[in-house]
């Protein structure tokens, strides 16, 4: 590309004559033209980075051709030359691409100045954009391959590489078929097609195949589980610089914090090779997001300068790939200059772009949560799925279980899932935490935004555009989701999270053995259930927190922990039979093996709690989780000021411990309080909501912390009385269900907005939820 | 105790039956090693009226039919629809869109008073339907998955999302971008795109997904040049056009 390229378009034939002979003068490559609307055909097809128009600012015809020339050229930078400059009239210019203008008669000097710098300004934007640390260093062991050092090699020599890595590896390449192109496996040079667009689906399925199996169990006695991590060693080749993005991002989701050993393992044995991507779908928006070069994230990464490739190096294995297969080169001058020459040609060939920088796109988001764009533009919306099925950075997941068909044995497989998806949110009471199209598209969005980006530190959308190329209602573009929130939006400060780690286990997805010591009926439809390690280990649990319980051909469940860590090595399961894991549990008795993974999440902020008057509030089987911290706190009650305890339920019939209750009621310690919503006959205590019982105690506001557990439903009520007695939201500590599958903050079900309930909850105080729009509070 | 399995069919070609044998000889027998199979016209010749599931193919098209599956629904626990015809119509359906005299005269001809039909409907028009084995014919592979859930007494694994997913998983091409249209969108998945991977397109055999966005599936199909009319037609086959044109 030509960085003084310019196109004058001026119908006063003696004018155009003029400054199109100046400009050649002046070292510029000149078209020139008439009038602008005739322009725009050609315009797509040509090289311009400067447009000279002589602009009557208050014809629409002339701005809609400015705004047409932007449309096709988002960084082409324009300089008007007008009559009469009203200041409103310019501002909007300014927003179709104008970068000046100049007023008539023209001063040749202004003009020259305004173009030069112009120049100037497109030349920084190419630079910091193109910007490379390689040295083509030239000592005497120039040819030593090494970490970021870049060679040339012919294309015969790559085809050399190709064939020889044959020989020995599996190799996955891009190719054509059916007019658009694919990864998928080559067995020879001449299928490969580097000068692509952009594939169908992206290349981290060889990383995290659209399904696979996590386990192999055989049931019945010793229930023996074994985890099962297959890979196949494979070189890549054609990988784009946006889908290597994504790949650094999947490397940042599965190998760090609780380690994912089967992607790691995958991961660990693919070699990938990238190729500069120089000539990008229209629907790309690439560099908008930083992702059309890259620095890091392949083994070796080429690019196409006609007769040869420059070939950079990412690591040592890809440099002893390129010395072991292959001849290579140092570059010339020349080859130097085309790489970036291609490059440039390269970035003016992308179509659309963010009208904001990337930076802003959180914020963007964080003030548009309310906005009407989610509700109208998912209207359209088929949630089939298709734009998160071919979005390189998406890799949310299901976990289930297949029997064999004797029911002795199977397997526990992940398939691919994702927040588009009408039950991805969906709980086994029936409860869908987002049920409606709006709140999934806009969850979409804020991940490929925001959320991601937040939680890993790098991009959530590499501006690959496949997900627009893939969705026939044509609203997946994050990209126009965030140029159309552009205009509304302040900046405010950045949510930050924390990870938490799972106790480490050898294979994060491979359940604990554990005997079920007994089993006892509390109601009709629950059941608690008392375990311990067959390891003879202490689960090692807080207050609050959870476990997976599986067992092993129907499935696997999250379950709080309903007793006290400081009442030996046994624990407690409350369950009320719901799902196809909770009745397969409510079918099995004393002696019987399940697995258990976890304990996991945050559980009541025990240091808070200490020394403080309580409040501790259940509704319903709220009391199952509650009830660990209320044995807690009463095994250690020196520790606590006032401890009070409120308990509501719908029937006399659905009290749960009822043992406990009658011995609550009769404490001193404790300070307890129950009612039932609807009475039976025979019921003598108190009717009516669990709000009414907050009225019967004595709050010192500044002293007391709360506890809730209960229904969504019951939340609001009760944060509103406590609100009214003054409390604090710094004092009060909630309990989210959310539907959860992993439990260690990879499977992406038990979002709420970015944060995980795995990870963060299922815990959180009041000031933590407010901040959280989807706890719906 | 083995469960009692017994198959009955009602109007339809009984290639679902059919294709339910299409096991692996091991397969066979550790499926019958879990279940006692009383009644299977197509495979023996005793019967028995003592069974817990009841597996149901074909759509009721008499009201004679009527009263046989509502004695099936009586009997058994647990009824399943088998294929396209009994769980969502299927391909009888055809005949709902000519009056009933006129599809008796152009099936039978002179013969047509000697016979009685009603407008064809799917088994969960007539009773209660626990689960579904979906598709024209249903994989054998899903028949067994739906079977091994009941027996493990699981709901079983049929995704409640269009094909699309399972397209995009196989790596297809999407059949619009080939210029041809399709009802993928809003049929749900658990064939694995079979059709679509083989070079055709969805016909929606599964039936729709629990929350179709009908409109939207009209709309695309419009854009991508088809006629209100032709848009019916797309959806009779199966007839998921009883959704459409609500």
């Amino acid at each position: 590309m030509n960085e003084s390229s310019v196109l004058v378009i001026e119908s006063d034939p003696i004018v155009r004559e003029s400054l199109s002979g100046w400009l050649s003068s002046t070292g510029f490559e000149v078209t020139s033209a008439e009038d602008g609307a005739r322009i725009v055909k050609v315009f797509a097809k040509s090289d311009f980075n400067i447009v000279i128009m002589d602009v009557r600012l208050h014809s629409e015809t002339q701005l809609a051709t400015l705004r047409e020339m932007k449309a096709i050229r988002p960084r082409i930078k324009t300089i008007i030359i007008t009559s009469h400059p009203q200041e409103e009239k310019v501002l909007e210019a300014k927003k179709i691409g104008v970068v000046d203008y100049i007023v008539k008669p023209v001063d040749m000097d202004d003009l020259q100045k305004i173009i030069q710098g112009t120049v100037e300004s497109i030349c920084r934007d190419n630079v910091n954009i193109t910007e490379d640390n390689t040295s083509f260093e030239t000592s005497g062991d120039d040819l030593v391959p090494g970490i970021k050092k870049s060679f040339a090699i012919s294309r015969e020599n790559l085809s050399l590489m190709v064939e020889n890595l044959l020989k020995e590896t599996e190799v996955i390449g891009v190719k054509a078929k059916q007019g658009k192109y694919v990864y998928d496996r080559i067995y020879g040079f001449y299928e490969l097609s580097l000068d692509y667009d952009v594939t169908v689906s992206p290349p981290t399925g060889y990383m995290f195949p659209a399904k696979e199996t996590l386990l192999k169990f055989k049931t019945g006695n010793g229930n023996h589980v074994e985890p099962v991590i297959e890979y196949t060693p494979r070189v890549i080749i054609g990988v784009h610089p946006y889908d290597i993005k994504a790949i650094e991002l999947l490397d940042e989701v599965f190998m760090n914090h609780n380690p994912d050993p089967n992607y790691t393992a995958r991961r660990e044995n693919t070699v990938i090779i990238g190729v500069d991507c120089l000539h990008p779908s229209p629907r790309s928006f690439a560099p908008s997001m930083g992702t059309n070069w890259t620095e890091t994230g392949f083994d070796l990464l080429l690019t196409d300068i006609g007769n040869s490739y420059i070939v950079k190096i990412g690591t040592e294995k890809g440099a002893e790939l390129l010395a072991k297969h292959t001849k290579y080169r140092l570059p010339t001058g020349d080859e130097i200059v085309r790489q970036k020459k291609v490059r440039g040609e390269a970035l003016n060939r992308y179509k659309i772009a963010l009208d904001t920088p990337k930076d802003r796109i959180p914020k963007i988001l964080e003030e548009s949560y309310d906005d009407p764009y989610w509700e109208n533009r998912s209207a359209t919306c088929l949630s089939c799925g298709s734009c998160i099925m071919v979005c390189p950075t998406c890799y949310c997941f299901d976990v289930k279980d297949e029997m064999a068909m004797n029911l002795k044995e199977g397997e526990r497989f992940r398939r691919w899932d994702g927040c588009m998806l009408v039950d991805f949110a969906k709980v086994a009471s029936g409860e869908n935490f987002r049920k409606d199209k709006a709140s999934r598209f806009r969850h979409r969005m804020f991940r490929k935004g925001k959320y991601i980006l937040e939680r890993y530190g790098k991009v959530g959308c590499v501006g690959c555009g496949r997900c627009s190329s893939a969705c026939l209602a044509g609203i997946a573009s994050p990209l126009e989701a965030f140029n159309s929130l552009a205009e509304n939006i302040r900046l405010k400060e950045a949510a930050t999270s924390v990870i938490q780690p799972a106790k480490q286990a050898r294979h994060i997805y491979t359940p604990e053995m554990a005997e079920i010591l007994s089993v006892r009926q509390l109601t009709e439809k629950e059941k608690v259930f008392e375990l311990k390690l067959k390891s003879g280990k202490k689960l090692g649990h807080y207050p609050g927190q959870f476990v997976t319980v599986s067992i092993m051909g129907t499935g696997e469940a999250p379950l709080s922990i309903s007793s006290s860590p400081l009442r030996g090595k046994n624990f407690q399961l409350a369950v009320r039979n719901m799902g196809d894991l909770t009745s397969a549990l409510h079918s099995v008795e004393a002696g019987a093996t399940v697995g258990i993974r976890g304990p996991f999440g945050n559980g009541f902020p025990l240091e808070t709690l200490e020394g403080r008057d309580l409040l501790l509030i259940a509704g319903g089987i709220g009391l199952f989780p509650l009830r660990s911290l209320i044995q807690y706190v009463m095994d250690r009650r020196y520790d606590y000021g006032k401890v009070s305890l409120l308990y509501g339920c719908r029937t006399p019939a659905e009290r749960v411990f009822t043992e406990e209750l009658d011995f609550w009621q009769n404490s001193k310690e404790i300070d307890f309080h129950e009612t039932v919503d609807m009475p039976c006959e025979g019921w003598t205590g108190n009717v009516g909501v669990i709000t009414n019982l907050i009225d019967k105690v004595d709050i010192d506001p500044k002293k007391t912390m709360v506890a809730v557990v209960g229904p969504p439903v019951m939340y609001k009520f009760v944060i509103e009385k406590l609100k009214k007695r003054d409390l604090p939201d710094a004092h009060v500590f909630l309990s989210l269900e959310r539907k959860m599958k992993c439990g260690v903050g990879k499977c992406g079900h038990c979002q709420i907005n970015g944060i995980y309930t795995c990870q963060e909850g299922p815990v959180f105080s009041l000031t933590q939820l407010r901040s959280l729009r989807e706890a719906v509070l | 105790m083995k469960p009692k399995v017994a198959f009955f069919d009602f109007t339809g070609c009984e290639g679902c039956q059919l294709d339910a044998l299409n096991l692996d000889a091991e397969d066979l027998i550790d499926l019958l090693n879990g279940i006692d199979i009383v009644n299977f016209r197509e495979v023996m010749t005793e019967r028995s009226d003592n069974y817990e599931i009841a597996f149901v193919e074909g759509s009721i098209t008499t009201e004679g039919e009527i009263e046989r599956i509502k004695k099936i629904r009586e009997q058994a626990k647990t009824v399943v629809a088998l294929g396209a015809c009994a769980g969502i119509g299927g391909v009888n359906c055809l005949k709902n869109h000519v009056p009933m005299e006129e599809a008796l005269r152009i099936v039978y001809g002179k013969d047509a008073k000697y016979y009685n039909t009603i407008p064809a409907r799917p088994a969960d028009a007539v009773i209660k339907v626990d689960h579904y084995v979906r598709g024209c014919p249903p994989s054998t592979s899903e028949l067994v998955k739906v079977i091994k859930a009941l027996l493990l007494n699981k709901k079983p694994d049929i995704p409640n999302y269009p094909v699309c997913v399972e397209c995009k998983m196989a790596g297809n091409i999407c059949v619009y971008e080939k210029g041809q249209t399709c009802l993928g969108p809003v049929t749900r998945a658990g064939c694995n795109a079979i059709c679509i991977t083989s070079g055709r397109y969805c016909w929606g055999c599964r039936g729709l997904v629990d929350e179709p966005n009908i409109q939207s599936q009209k709309d695309i199909l419009n854009k991508y040049g088809l006629t209100a009319e032709q848009v019916i037609e797309k959806f009779k086959i199966y007839d998921t056009c009883s959704e459409v044109l609500k």
